[in-house]
């Protein structure tokens, strides 16, 4: 069993910023997404919202991988998402490089309904336009179980 | 719909509080599909490309992959663009009570819980989830959307 962290360490994590940076979809990455999605390319070069998953998070300069270590994860299968809360201000467009920027919102230790402890931990990522205009934010709210599996 | 059928055709939409979405059906999750999506997030998480690691999980699933969050999200995304338009989405809250695995027949639903007015446009709140027959709702949240009106 992995030493579950001190709850101190999880509560720190709060006010944690990403390093921040730009992102452009472009077309061939749309094109697999959205074929992903079982969907047909959305008219006018906009971008499947599906992107509001993995665009801010790489566009923030980190990854699902920094994100796991930073709450301490016990293994890649110990994460259970939570939620997810997409706001689109405007439609994402392939080949339109945005600035985007994240950090940790919230971060707590949290018991579960059969008393097992876990951490319960927000990033809130916003890309904003060329035209300096807020374009979206995704807030990604996930559980790190602690010794369940 | 389906994916199949699919096809965005929206016009003015004149809709009450109760109202059902149309559904949009995914007859198959399909495993190849996670293993794209994978290598575009770079999700280092084997859940979703390798069975062998779903198998020895403790949880009865079997040897299944487990679709990722944001695509069982995104069969909702393909039901409102369809209903609505695909620059009408304003928002999407969505939880994830259930797994849902390769092979996995998944339909797509929702319900019409509001309708407001804000900033000149014409809002639809919603409650969306994803259904499986026998399973019932894997995911589940809310919408908001803004309704066609007319040009």
């Amino acid at each position: 069993m992995k030493a579950i962290p001190a709850e101190a360490e999880i509560a720190a994590l709060i006010g944690h910023q990403f390093p921040g940076g730009t992102y452009k979809i472009e077309h061939w990455e749309n094109f697999l997404l959205t074929g992903c999605t079982g969907a047909q390319l959305l008219p006018n070069g906009i971008a499947h919202p599906v992107a509001l998953f993995h665009v801010p998070i790489m566009g923030s300069n980190t990854s699902i991988a920094e994100m796991f270590e930073l709450g301490q994860a016990e293994s890649d299968l110990s994460i259970i998402p939570e939620s997810y809360d997409w706001e689109m201000f405007e439609p994402l467009k392939e080949e339109v490089t945005y600035d985007i920027s994240g950090k940790i919102i919230a971060a707590e230790r949290r018991i579960n309904e059969r008393g097992q402890s876990y951490d319960w931990v927000q990033f809130c990522f916003e890309m904003t336009s060329p035209e300096k205009i807020l374009s979206a934010r995704s807030i990604i709210t996930w559980q790190y179980t602690r010794n369940t599996l | 719909m389906s994916e199949v059928e699919s096809h965005i055709n929206v016009g003015v939409i004149n809709c009450m509080v109760g109202d059902k979405i149309p559904e949009w059906v995914m007859e198959s999750v399909c495993p190849e599909r996670m293993r794209t999506m994978a290598a575009i997030l770079r999700d280092p998480n084997p859940l979703h490309w390798d069975r062998d690691a779903v198998a020895a999980l403790p949880l009865g699933l079997g040897k299944r992959t487990i679709n990722q969050g944001p695509l069982g999200l995104s069969y909702m995304v393909n039901m409102l663009h369809e209903w609505t338009g695909p620059e009408s989405i304003k928002r999407i809250v969505m939880r994830f009570p259930q797994v849902v695995l390769d092979a996995e027949r998944v339909v797509a639903k929702g319900v019409v819980t509001a309708i407001r007015e804000q900033g000149g446009r014409r809002l639809a709140d919603c409650d969306i989830w994803l259904e499986h027959a026998d399973r019932g709702r894997l995911l589940e949240g809310s919408a908001t959307v803004a309704l066609p009106t007319p040009s």
